[in-house]
């Protein structure tokens, strides 16, 4: 029985002595957030993980949905239902999205822009100082897209925007107020002209038409300037844009949405194999082309949604080069008389073409954030609301002549709300898709007389085929996560 | 036999050579039972005034050697002791009859035994009996309905497919609520039984107040299983036992009224969508004649299970064994996809000292199982190209199967009315198969150092290897559908190795001693160390060259080439580790088998908060009254009647709730914060904000109070218990919302806010309708299992109320909706009560309100009997769950008008609002506010049921021919599971946690089965 008790002291002896090694276990492949930022190559690691967080897909998907721009397709099973139906809840997906893909990249940025601090700039300050300008390019980019679905009025200071944050947050259980659009618009200008004075680096890795560099910022100046109403400002902005960004001709057109031209491309988000988006995203955060249709912009594609008539119709039977790339018209089934056909779903379908696919993805391409069309439409409201009527008709046609590929006539505007009629007009194709739509009507719609103008034959399956200029639903809610656990965010009216 | 009987007459001799001298002969027999006449195993068989003894084995046998004048005694626990003088017989064959005085039922407690009489705790023990020759490929299923208070839901009919298993309520909110389930000794994954054999089981016990599970601490907070697997006895001869089912699975009914071919495309050309849109009504006659697919019957079908069991079990002097081999084969009732076969190997072995001193003990089983189990039903409701239930519930009748070319589905043409024609593809050309191997395996010793002094120890190990295989083959609708443009050989394989091995090694010392004859006491102490460790890595390549091709074969992968990036393959791995450490003890003690005290105090220590609260005490105290050995009960009518009572507090360590096997590694570090690496912007590596931390995190305690009432009375005719208990869970870990502006999009944190109460009462009744004195007489005995469950949440921090979420007062997952109040007769709208109470058509999120209703039933349990005359028997269960609400979306989907063209319909459509004035249920098929249902309780059911959850009869062979046959039992019987449901529910399966859409229902089981032992 000796054996039995060396056995016995054996098991003992085991078990205490070797508690500590059940208990304490660091998992393997943890970054902990202290050691994360060590070095200016961290920065830029970090600036990836920001950009990553940039997205303007809800935003698109929503406006899409909720305006004139689309209609529910044939293989349809229940996307979008809600937001066509004007059914705008606190819940909604896109708003969810839209809120917390740019407060991801706001933090991500004030992450930076603190680690940045604690770091020795010497070690490489060219790539420090282009690195941490982006960082607030990105933060000036994320509070104004937030002000800008998240505000009643962008010419009200007073009117509330959302959480303005320019630290890494340091109680993660935190309620904080809603800032004003006063405070927003302060602070994205400042970030702006930090960004301003520090990216100016040379470093190929995070520069480009898809990084924030000097002509980003004076894009989102100018867009953010004209949506203030501060036209004067504005014009500056764009034209000195225009000088180095043409309008592009119709096959340059064509191809930038291809992503093989980028002529007029200002700023782009890439979309890449193998990033976050890659993947379908009915809804959002997926590829861009998935919000209408599940495969690809071919008629076995699966198209859910599809163009609405009323813009279709538009430009049906022109030679207008934003038809071909906003419908794919070889594999679309155009029925003429589907205003009287009950099964029109099913024999009338209109692929939309804007993002066909790159790389061998179908339906995955770059997000165009600014284009120089966008700058000459700016111009074309400057002029309008200088009661320049002639000058705005100019910028119009000049805008015309080049995608319909050959000279247009000048619009003769009679009236201010005329010229605005017909700015929102052509932002309404030329943007198509973009994710402008339901900004412009909010901003514009009762300058231009003009708002939310479906097909009454889609109407006929809708709730309803327009929405006032000056409905609640033109200003998101704060999603209910928000308002759950911050109790000082204020809920938008309506909601 | 022979063989057998000649090994056992040598040990006889060799011990027993003085009386050989006396002309010993062997006498042989069978010990029964009066109550049921089966077998009664473990029967001491002692030959009066000597030290001469045997015991019978699983089947009741026995052989003693004993002279014409010596007298055998019979005696049992529970039974009246019978003495037969030998005489000039050589086989005595003895029934025993219960002994109501002594009925000393063994007890199965936490890391100890005890009998009925002493134990101070609220538990409940099954048999194998119960659980054997089920058709259930996991035990659990079998269980449901036999304890009460023990809630088993199996929302999916996957052969061994996992069933979600609470005690008394859910504690959690985001924990694990699941019991720990400890098989011989090894703590083991509660989400994976589908490799064991339940005909292995000796005994389930059910340990459900905190006197029981304090002791394990941090593991115990949902309630513990005790599984003992069969074991052999000493001293019996070699001893086979088969069991073998056949059974057939269906699906269960349905009552949604669903449209045949012509129906559906003429409600395709009445709202003018659809092919029937496009139909002449002569065109529309001819295809509703040529096509009437009910494609339930296409999906589902009939699926076969056989299922055998070959036991062997023998015993000598210091040695015995159970060995057992399993085959098991059994199909889903999905066709071609659902499939599970698998092998049981299970060896237990008991040796000991001569001088008893020392005992050990080996358990030991190793599974292999294959399982096809098709993947995106549960929480892939709506994919039309990937469920296979979605297919069968809502396609068109009008498309026919044979629209399918087999290796054509590249160019089946996508449209949704085609889905069953994608499906069908995908059954042909996708493989999802689990191989896996589990291995439980346990040694345990003990040695009585003194009389009064033993020291035990005990080390086993679950160790799980899973190979998953996942391939769309080259030539498939959805390889091709989601191929990159100019990609010719698409398609990919997932290959999977998971591993897991956990390790549980327990030491102790126990301490016991009678004094002055009636007071026993006994004191334990012990250390538990569990450590447990999971690798898994895989790979998914992409690319086939259909030449080659094979499911789990390298030779058709296309690597990648300078031209493109169509072929680059992903690797994955990850390395996880978990832990616990404790120490603990009990004191039990016992006054003349009156009165009884015990009390349990754990120390536990977490890997999960090494970095906060590393160790917690959890301790329990426990008494009991048994008031019918007082004197004064002497001429009562109860044989027995005992009043307990316990109080103490358990832990919940596992903070994260992840369905499935593998849970034991989730959340391993959530108090620290984290970066990750990988893909960012443009997909270049970088660095982005991985887990936000909460620093403060703490196991939940559950404190629970339990008082009890177990009887026996009118001459033991009447036995049961009786439990009301309060649970109530402190610390609660609740996802706690965080603002997502401030968190970089993060929306929650679990965090240990609030507190959570379950209360209710727990009863089990057993009465003897019919019991016959003789043998082959009537008897009947009707069961009552139920249970009552009342949850409330009392505390949600300071947060308060999370909208839409969960509410103080309210309970675990409960539905925030408006009522809906039928159709507007005006216009055909959807009518809803808003906030205010006042009828409107346009509802929002402000008008969704808490209702009190939830999924989780208020009452559930059992009732039904057995009996048995002559030599049949019968058994009948009867399973019900009240205050179950469910949202039903697949009748949500039958009444969708926006899917008409592309998906089936229930007749009910057709009593849609046409025009002003209709009074009806179902919108106007242009309702314009449809969507606004899905804040309402429109597609809110009432899922209560009544079900015949079991049923059996079947024959035991008379002794008479066994005898003749050389057999010592034989039984065959026919069974049928989940018969008859009543139910308001109107979908196959009333039973599930989950609202129903596209899920996969569990069947209904007929199976026939013999038994029989030599």
């Amino acid at each position: 029985m000796r054996n039995i008790y060396k056995l016995l002291s054996v098991c003992l002896v085991f078990t205490v002595v070797s508690c500590n090694d059940a208990i304490e276990i660091d998992q393997p492949g943890r970054l902990g957030a202290d050691n994360a930022f060590q070095s200016v190559v961290d920065l830029k690691s970090g600036l990836l993980g920001a950009y990553d967080f940039l997205d303007t897909t809800s935003e698109i998907g929503y406006t899409s949905a909720v305006t004139d721009e689309s209609f529910r397709g044939r293989d349809n099973g229940g996307q979008n239902s809600n937001t066509q139906n004007f059914n705008i809840n606190s819940n909604n997906g896109y708003v969810f999205n839209i809120w917390t893909r740019n407060y991801g990249a706001i933090g991500m940025a004030n992450r930076i822009i603190a680690a940045a601090e604690t770091l020795d700039r010497a070690e490489d300050p060219d790539l420090y100082d282009h690195v941490v300008g982006q960082a607030y390019a990105i933060r000036a980019f994320s509070h104004f897209q937030i002000l800008t679905y998240f505000s009643t009025d962008y010419t009200n200071d007073a009117a509330l925007a959302g959480i303005l944050l320019t630290e890494p947050t340091s109680d993660i259980f935190a309620s904080v107020a809603r800032s004003t659009n006063g405070e927003f618009y302060a602070q994205i200008t400042s970030d702006l002209t930090t960004a301003s004075s520090l990216i100016n680096g040379t470093d190929a890795d995070t520069s480009g038409v898809t990084f924030m560099g000097q002509d980003f910022i004076t894009a989102l100046r100018a867009r953010m300037a004209a949506y203030r109403g501060q036209y004067a400002a504005a014009d500056g902005f764009a034209a000195s844009l225009l000088a180095n960004y043409p309008i592009a001709d119709q096959a340059q057109y064509f191809s930038m949405y291809d992503d093989a031209d980028f002529t007029e491309v200002i700023f782009s988000l890439e979309r890449a194999t193998g990033d976050t988006y890659d993947d379908q995203g009915t809804s959002g955060t997926g590829y861009a082309g998935s919000l209408w249709a599940f495969i690809d912009a071919t008629a076995g594609g699966g198209p859910f949604m599809e163009i609405s008539r009323s813009t279709f119709n538009i430009m049906n039977g022109t030679s207008d080069v934003r038809l071909p790339r906003a419908v794919n018209l070889a594999e679309s089934s155009i029925d003429p008389t589907y205003a009287s056909n009950p099964n029109f779903l099913n024999d009338d379908v209109l692929i939309v073409w804007k993002y066909p696919g790159s790389n061998g993805q179908p339906l995955m391409n770059d997000l165009k954030i600014f284009r120089s069309a966008e700058m000459l439409l700016i111009r074309a409201e400057a002029a309008a609301d200088a009661n320049q009527l002639g000058v705005a008709a100019g910028f119009i046609k000049e805008l015309r002549d080049a995608r319909f590929g050959a000279p247009q006539p000048l619009p003769a505007y009679a009236s201010q709300t005329e010229a605005f009629g017909g700015i929102l007009d052509e932002r309404r194709l030329e943007l198509l898709f973009e994710g402008h739509r339901w900004v412009d009507l909010k901003r514009l719609g009762n300058r231009g007389n003009r708002a939310i103008d479906r097909d009454a034959k889609e109407c006929s399956l809708l709730a309803g085929c327009t929405l006032g200029n000056d409905d609640f639903r033109f200003t998101l809610p704060i999603p209910l996560s928000e308002t759950t656990a911050n109790s000082a965010a204020e809920q938008n009216p309506g909601y | 036999m022979k063989v057998k009987n000649y090994v056992l007459v040598m040990v006889l001799f060799l011990l027993n050579t003085a009386t050989m001298l006396a002309q010993e002969k062997t006498i042989t027999g069978t010990v029964t039972s009066v109550v049921d006449a089966l077998p009664l195993p473990g029967v001491s068989v002692i030959v009066k005034g000597t030290t001469r003894g045997a015991q019978t084995d699983f089947d009741g046998n026995y052989s003693i050697k004993a002279s014409a004048n010596e007298t055998l005694v019979f005696s049992y626990v529970g039974n009246k002791t019978v003495e037969e003088l030998v005489g000039n017989r050589s086989t005595i064959n003895v029934a025993l009859q219960e002994d109501v005085a002594s009925l000393e039922e063994v007890v199965i407690e936490a890391y100890r035994t005890s009998t009925a009489e002493k134990s101070n705790i609220a538990s409940t023990t099954i048999t194998a009996k119960t659980v054997e020759a089920r058709p259930n490929a996991s035990f659990a299923q079998t269980l449901q309905g036999q304890v009460a208070g023990l809630n088993i839901t199996t929302g999916n009919g996957q052969p061994g497919g996992d069933s979600q298993i609470n005690l008394r309520g859910v504690s959690s909110l985001s924990g694990n609520t699941e019991p720990l389930f400890i098989i011989d000794g090894v703590p083991v994954d509660e989400d994976n039984f589908r490799s064991l054999n339940p005909n292995d089981i000796e005994s389930l016990s059910v340990l459900k107040d905190a006197g029981a599970t304090a002791i394990y601490g941090n593991r115990g907070a949902n309630g513990v299983v005790l599984i003992k697997t069969k074991r052999g006895s000493y001293n019996s001869g070699l001893k086979i036992n088969y069991i073998g089912t056949s059974s057939f699975s269906v699906l269960q009914n349905h009552d949604y009224n669903l449209m045949n071919s012509r129906e559906e495309l003429q409600l395709e050309k009445d709202f003018g969508s659809g092919f029937g849109a496009t139909l002449s009504d002569a065109e529309l006659a001819i295809r509703a004649q040529q096509t009437n697919t009910d494609w339930l019957d296409v999906f589902f079908g009939t699926g076969l299970t056989q299922s055998h069991t070959l036991n062997l079990s023998s015993g000598g002097e210091n040695i015995n064994s159970f060995t057992s081999f399993g085959y098991t084969d059994q199909e889903g009732i999905l066709k071609k996809a659902s499939t599970l076969k698998r092998f049981n190997f299970r060896s237990n072995i008991n040796g000991k000292s001569s001088n008893d001193k020392f005992n050990y003990g080996t358990s030991f089983t190793f599974n292999y199982s294959e399982s096809n189990e098709p993947n995106s039903i549960d929480g892939a409701a709506g994919t039309v190209n990937r469920n296979f239930v979605l297919g069968a519930n809502q396609s068109l009748p009008y498309i026919s199967p044979a629209s399918y070319i087999p290796g054509e589905g590249a160019n089946i043409p996508v449209v949704f009315a085609n889905t069953p024609l994608f499906l069908l593809d995908r059954r042909d050309t996708y493989t999802r198969r689990e191989d896996e191997i589990k291995i439980i395996a346990n040694v345990n010793a003990s040695y009585k150092i003194t009389d009064n002094l033993t020291f035990r120890t005990s080390f086993g190990g679950d160790f799980t290897d899973e190979q998953l295989l996942r391939v769309e083959a080259p030539n498939s609708f959805n390889a091709n559908l989601f191929a990159l443009t100019g990609d010719n050989t698409p398609g990919f394989s997932d290959q999977d190795s998971r591993r897991s091995v956990a390790l549980n090694f327990n030491n102790s010392l126990t301490w016991s001693k009678v004094f002055a004859d009636k007071h026993s006491l006994e004191v334990s102490l012990f250390t538990e160390y569990f450590k447990a460790h999971r690798r898994s890595f895989g790979f998914r390549q992409l690319g086939f060259d259909p030449a080659t091709f094979s499911p789990g074969d390298g030779a058709a992968f296309v690597d990648d080439n300078a031209n493109d990036d169509f072929y680059v393959d992903t690797g994955r791995a990850s390395v996880r580790d978990a832990g616990l450490f404790s120490y603990f003890g009990y004191v039990d003690y016992d006054y003349d088998s009156k009165y009884g005290f015990s009390a349990t105090v754990r120390r536990d220590a977490s890997y999960r908060f090494s970095a906060s609260n590393r160790w917690g005490t959890f301790w329990s105290v426990a008494g009991r009254w048994n008031i019918s050995n007082e004197a004064f009960m002497e001429d009562s009518i109860f044989d027995q009647l005992k009043l307990r009572a316990s109080y103490g507090t358990t832990g919940n360590q596992r903070i994260i709730d992840v369905v499935g096997q593998f849970a034991y590694f989730a959340g391993p570090d959530l108090t620290e914060n984290f970066f990750n690496t990988g893909a960012q912007y443009g997909g270049v590596n970088g660095l982005s904000v991985g887990q936000i931390g909460n620093n403060d995190l703490k196991w939940e305690t559950i404190i629970q109070g339990n008082i009890g009432l177990d009887f026996a009375l009118l001459s033991n005719r009447l036995r049961g218990s009786f439990d009301v208990y309060q649970r109530n869970t402190e610390d609660l870990f609740v996802s706690t919302p965080i603002a997502p502006s401030l968190n970089g999009g993060v929306t929650g944190i679990n965090a240990n806010v609030g507190e959570l109460q379950n209360s209710g009462f727990d009863v089990e009744l057993h009465y003897d309708l019919f019991k016959s004195k003789e043998e082959g007489g009537l008897n009947v005995t009707l069961n009552v299992v139920g249970n009552y469950n009342k949850q409330e949440i009392v505390s949600l921090g300071a947060g308060g109320d999370q909208p839409l979420t969960r509410r103080v007062g309210g309970v675990i997952g409960e539905l925030f909706v408006a009522p809906y109040m039928g159709v507007n007769p005006a216009n055909g709208n959807l009518l809803f009560l808003d906030i205010d109470g006042n009828l409107t058509e346009d509802i929002t999120t402000n008008d969704q309100r808490a209702t009190g209703k939830n999924i989780f039933p208020d009452y559930q349990g059992s009732f039904g009997l057995d009996a048995d005359y002559k030599n049949f028997f019968f058994t009948a269960q009867f399973n019900y769950t009240i205050g179950v609400y469910r949202s039903d979306f697949d009748l949500q989907g039958y009444l969708d008008p926006s899917a008409i063209g592309q998906f089936r319909h229930s007749r009910d459509i057709l009593r849609a609002w046409t025009q002003p004035g209709d009074i009806t249920d179902i919108p106007s098929l242009n309702a314009t506010n449809t969507s606004d249902e899905f804040l309402s309780d429109r597609n809110i059911r009432n899922s209560d049921y009544l079900r015949l959850r079991f049923i059996q009869f079947g024959y035991n062979v008379p002794k008479k021919v066994l005898d003749k046959i050389g057999f010592t039992s034989f039984r065959a019987f026919v069974s049928g599971e989940n018969i008859v449901t009543w139910s308001k529910w109107r979908g196959f399966d009333a039973e599930a946690l989950n609202p129903s859409q596209n899920r996969y229902p569990t069947p209904k089981t007929y199976s026939v089965g013999i038994e029989f032992g030599f």
